[in-house]
């Protein structure tokens, strides 16, 4: 069987511009969205509200998962409590933040009405608006601070006196996104929906700023020594073309996955590695080819070897290319949400490191040579 | 067929029968074939190694803990008051800029006189000037440029007299430091014991742990070194004041014992008494007794296993604690510690010791307190707890130390405690002590059914690639078939040897190295079907394919290597996890898409003799 017939030669070249200039369009888009409208970051960035659910009857997993994403709640984490039956972890993104001002609000209704020679020691909000924990200056009374809290127009599920101590310390739980969410499974599980939760507390990202961080250093750092490689094992003119290429495949998958508004979560992280690893694999062997020919035919301009190399290699591109996008395809069709995710993510990335080969890599490298090398030849 | 050939086709069956080995006992825990393939017990006594799924695939422990924030807000105040007399000084014009790190005591006592910082309650420092015009220099510029933390408020009836005390909105900013520094803390000490796939997740004033796994043991190992504040001291003993020896009405199970030390350069040899209980509940009935002495201003009393003279392997290490009698304060902490490694102290039989390096201002603070108190006796104190308490013989420089570990019975016991220490202490100390608050079992966060239709995604696909490549390569497909089964044994195989944890990243890295291998060999059979197409013989043809196509398969591999060693080096969690996996993954597609199918389709020309090579 043959794909492309040997001694094929396709003039790639003479479409660069048209592509390259789509490239440049598709780049600038990615960028502009990371800024508008943004990166929707999932739990694993973002931080969410942590439920821990002991349903009435049986159910699974899938399930659970499945009737919050009925319920619109994207990408829930749920967790099973091993030794308990029918007992979740559940994550949602969504938290039931209190705004600056309305905090404000509340802090001078407990302050009015706290009796006269008692004061607000501390007022703290979790991040989550979930809970409210205040210390006094004397002893005062949860009834009081219920109602207090109830006067400045909150919901609260729990109010009660932590142990006693000098500080005087009171929390409350306020109703809001959990309330929310077990309401909702009650309806659609009936019997078998989740009592009241055994625990709602706001949690942060588990990827925080020391890892975002560690990720771009490292990523800068294996772009210098990649660059170093090329221009030591190849030349200096193959060496920005392979890089360019390389934020090119990554940048335009992130800004597609950005457009449609997928989330962006820890495992976005492998699937952008992943392309990264793709992406110079496949710029490499192009250029492989490009060197070969480029000793082997002295006579020819470069953009005359990119098509001779380029169509040489068209099978081999081609057969690549497929039999990954096939079995990515295969986690496409079988898989949970989150799996469907990553392979969209590699499904976009193979297709554009693959094209990016050719249309980016390559010219680039034609660039490098024309502009800093065979000046004086051309001139 | 030549000897070279049986040579390479020996180290080809060679590699896949240990592979194959190194896999089996993994293979035998997949769960659901109870007995299925069941290794035999030799196998695992050889290859004890096995692939551990991660915390999104498998489950594991999840632990909760509670950041101790206020205890971190008062060690913040204790700090501060600690560099508020110092960049005073440099204010009065007592110190200089260089000196304010480590001040000579000399300065220091000339400082105290003019300045009084005292610690009032758990968040508020006391200042106290001896003059009007000193105060006059606590300006609110200068505190709003080094401590931004603090409000000032003067005293009325003392005018040179200040409170320094944290507002409450800096407050609540701190808890949130605390839990930050601790979830930073935690998660790299969990990197450095090479569990790099667990998850730590603040959460209000409590931190959440994730590890994945099953062993109990190794879980009491992770308890242990999360939950350790590590904070270390060096503190210098006071010997020449026999403090115990006062001490009268010793409750019972505690007796009094004396000992000659050196304290000192004028006073080689003096007698000193401490404190021992021994037998079970020691140390606290030590401990609670101790709690009601009332021992002098700047000395305290603390606690170390009592060693008399034992070795280490010595049986019976248990239930004897001493005391010592210390100065209560000290410049030297594990805060100063750039670095540390397990060495083997030759002078004490090869015993493992905690060698440490000291970042430099740390180094002239030791120097300076050692070369003050030559021939006096040091407590090593880590927790509260003295580890030992060696003579100092001469002023050490270079800032490097070594630390010797109290008891232990066993060697091995003292080898993990040695490089638990170093694990820490290389992470940094909390600054918050964390109290467990609940664990729990928990299954895996991916969700069992992505899982499940994970495997099937993944098997489907893999499948579909190897009935494409067959048909469309014909024999050549075949043995690229083969080389992407051998590639993944060998990669689970090394996963197995060293003990990995397989997680969704690391899956991804698999994918791409299938990738990766099905392109290195798409590469050579394109090759070998150019050469065919040139007329050459099939054993030639083979010979030229994989000579040419060697060049593009080694640098694309080895590029994305490098791009996998700068990830797993800088990289930290996830990314750190994907890398390794890659990078193994490289090496066995090489081995499988360069060696291996060449020495399975030279036997085909060779051996089977094929007039024509079909490949497609």
């Amino acid at each position: 069987m043959e794909m492309i017939k040997p001694g094929t030669y396709i003039d790639f070249m003479a479409h660069k511009t048209k592509i390259i200039g789509m490239s440049l369009t598709l780049a600038s888009l990615s960028l502009a969205s990371l800024f508008f409208p943004g990166p929707n970051y999932g739990i694993d960035f973002a931080g969410g509200t942590e439920l821990q659910l002991h349903f009435g009857g049986d159910i699974g997993a899938g399930e659970v998962r499945q009737q919050l994403e009925t319920l619109g709640y994207r990408r829930p984490d749920v967790v099973e409590v091993q030794g308990r039956q029918n007992e979740y972890i559940v994550r949602v993104r969504e938290v039931s933040a209190i705004p600056d001002d309305q905090a404000a609000q509340i802090r001078t209704a407990i302050e009015s009405a706290l009796p006269a020679g008692n004061t607000l020691t501390r007022f703290k909000l979790s991040p989550g608006g979930d809970k409210l924990t205040v210390e006094t200056s004397a002893t005062w009374s949860v009834d009081a601070y219920k109602s207090a809290l109830e006067s400045a127009g909150l919901e609260v599920r729990t109010a009660n006196a932590l142990s006693p101590g000098e500080n005087h310390p009171y929390e409350a739980h306020l109703i809001g996104v959990a309330d929310e969410l077990v309401r909702g499974l009650d309806a659609a599980l009936g019997e078998r929906g989740p009592q009241t939760p055994r625990s709602v507390e706001w949690v942060g990202p588990k990827a925080g700023q020391q890892l975002r961080d560690a990720a771009i250093k490292a990523l800068l750092y294996a772009i210098a020594f990649i660059m170093v490689y090329v221009a030591f094992r190849f030349d200096l003119r193959f060496a920005p073309g392979g890089i360019v290429a390389l934020i090119h495949d990554v940048l335009i998958t992130l800004g597609i996955y950005v457009l449609v508004q997928k989330e962006v979560n820890l495992t976005t992280v492998a699937a952008l590695l992943t392309i990264l690893g793709y992406s110079i694999n496949d710029t490499i062997v192009v250029y492989d080819r490009i060197r070969e020919n480029m000793s082997r035919l002295r006579d020819k301009p470069l953009s005359e070897l990119i098509n001779i190399s380029t169509s040489q290699m068209l099978s081999r591109t081609i057969i690549t290319s497929g039999t990954t996008l096939l079995s990515v395809m295969a986690f496409f069709i079988w898989g949970t949400p989150v799996i469907k995710d990553i392979s969209f993510a590699l499904f976009c990335g193979i297709l554009i490191g693959t094209y990016s080969s050719i249309y980016i890599a390559a010219p680039i490298t034609e660039w490098m040579d024309t502009r800093f090398f065979n000046k004086a030849a051309r001139a | 067929m030549d000897r070279a050939w049986y040579f390479r086709f020996s180290v080809f069956l060679g590699a896949i029968v240990l592979g194959w080995l190194a896999l089996w006992p993994s293979i035998d825990r997949v769960e659901g074939r109870p007995g299925w393939l069941a290794a035999p017990d030799i196998v695992k006594e050889y290859f004890p190694g096995r692939i551990s799924p991660g915390l999104d695939i498998k489950g594991g422990l999840r632990l909760m803990y509670e950041v101790d924030t206020d205890r971190y807000i008062t060690t913040q105040r204790d700090r501060a008051a600690h560099r508020l007399l110092r960049l005073l000084g440099v204010e009065l014009g007592v110190l200089t800029e260089e000196e304010a790190d480590a001040p000579p005591a000399a300065k220091l006592t000339a400082l105290r006189e003019r300045i009084t910082v005292e610690k009032v309650g758990e968040q508020a420092i006391r200042i106290t000037f001896a003059n009007a015009e000193d105060a006059a220099k606590l300006t609110r510029t200068f505190l709003r440029r080094n401590f931004p933390n603090f409000n000032r408020q003067t005293t009325s009836g003392a005018p040179n007299r200040y409170r320094l005390y944290i507002p409450e909105e800096r407050v609540l900013e701190m808890q949130g430091k605390a839990v930050e520094q601790a979830v930073r803390t935690v998660g790299n000490r969990i990197d450095n014991l090479g569990l790099r796939e667990a998850s730590v997740v603040g959460q209000d004033t409590d931190i959440i742990v994730e590890v994945p796994g099953a062993d109990p043991a190794q879980f009491d190992r992770i308890r242990s070194i999360i939950s350790r504040t590590a904070q270390l001291e060096f503190r210098v003993l006071d010997d020449a004041q026999d403090y115990v020896a006062t001490v009268t009405d010793l409750p019972e199970g505690i007796t009094k014992q004396a000992e000659t030390v050196s304290a000192g350069t004028s006073n080689p040899s003096v007698t000193t008494h401490y404190l021992v209980a021994r037998g079970a509940g020691a140390l606290t009935r030590l401990s609670d007794y101790i709690g009601t002495l009332s021992p002098p201003d700047d000395r305290t009393l603390l606690i170390g296993s009592l060693q008399e003279g034992r070795q280490v392997g010595a049986a019976h290490a248990d239930q004897a604690y001493r005391t010592y009698f210390t100065l209560a304060t000290t410049e030297v902490t594990g805060r100063h510690i750039e670095d540390a490694a397990v060495s083997f102290d030759q002078q004490q039989g090869g015993r493992p010791v905690v060698s440490v390096r000291f970042k430099s201002d740390g180094a002239e603070l030791f120097r300076q307190m050692t070369g003050a108190n030559v021939k006096k006796r040091m407590a090593i104190v880590l927790d509260d707890r003295v580890e030992s308490a060696p003579v100092i013989q001469t002023e050490i420089g270079g800032g490097r130390a070594q630390i010797t570990l109290g008891s232990y019975s066993d060697y091995n016991q003292l080898m993990q405690e040695a490089n638990d220490l170093v694990i820490v202490l290389k992470a940094g100390a909390l600054d918050a002590p964390l109290s467990p608050a609940n664990e729990q079992m928990i299954g895996p966060t991916l969700g069992a059914d992505s899982v499940q239709q994970g495997a099937n995604g993944a098997l489907v696909g893999v499948l579909l690639v190897l009935i494409f490549m067959a048909i469309y390569y014909q024999v050549a497909g075949v043995v690229a078939d083969l080389m992407v089964i051998l590639n993944l044994l060998f990669l689970l195989a090394i996963m197995a040897v060293f003990e990995a944890t397989l997680t969704l990243p690391g899956i991804a890295a698999i994918a791409l190295t299938v990738g990766m291998a099905v392109d290195a060999n798409v590469l050579i059979t394109e090759r070998i079907r150019e050469e065919l197409r040139l007329g050459k013989s099939p054993r030639s043809a083979i010979d030229q394919g994989f000579g040419r196509a060697f060049s593009s398969v080694f640098d694309s591999q080895l590029t994305t290597f490098i791009a996998g060693v700068v990830l797993a080096q800088y990289g930290t969690g996830p990314i750190k996890g994907f890398a390794v996996m890659l990078m193994i993954g490289i090496v066995t597609s090489l081995f499988t898409g360069v060696f291996c199918s060449k020495v399975v389709l030279d036997w085909v020309v060779r051996g089977l003799r094929v007039e024509r090579l079909r490949v497609g």
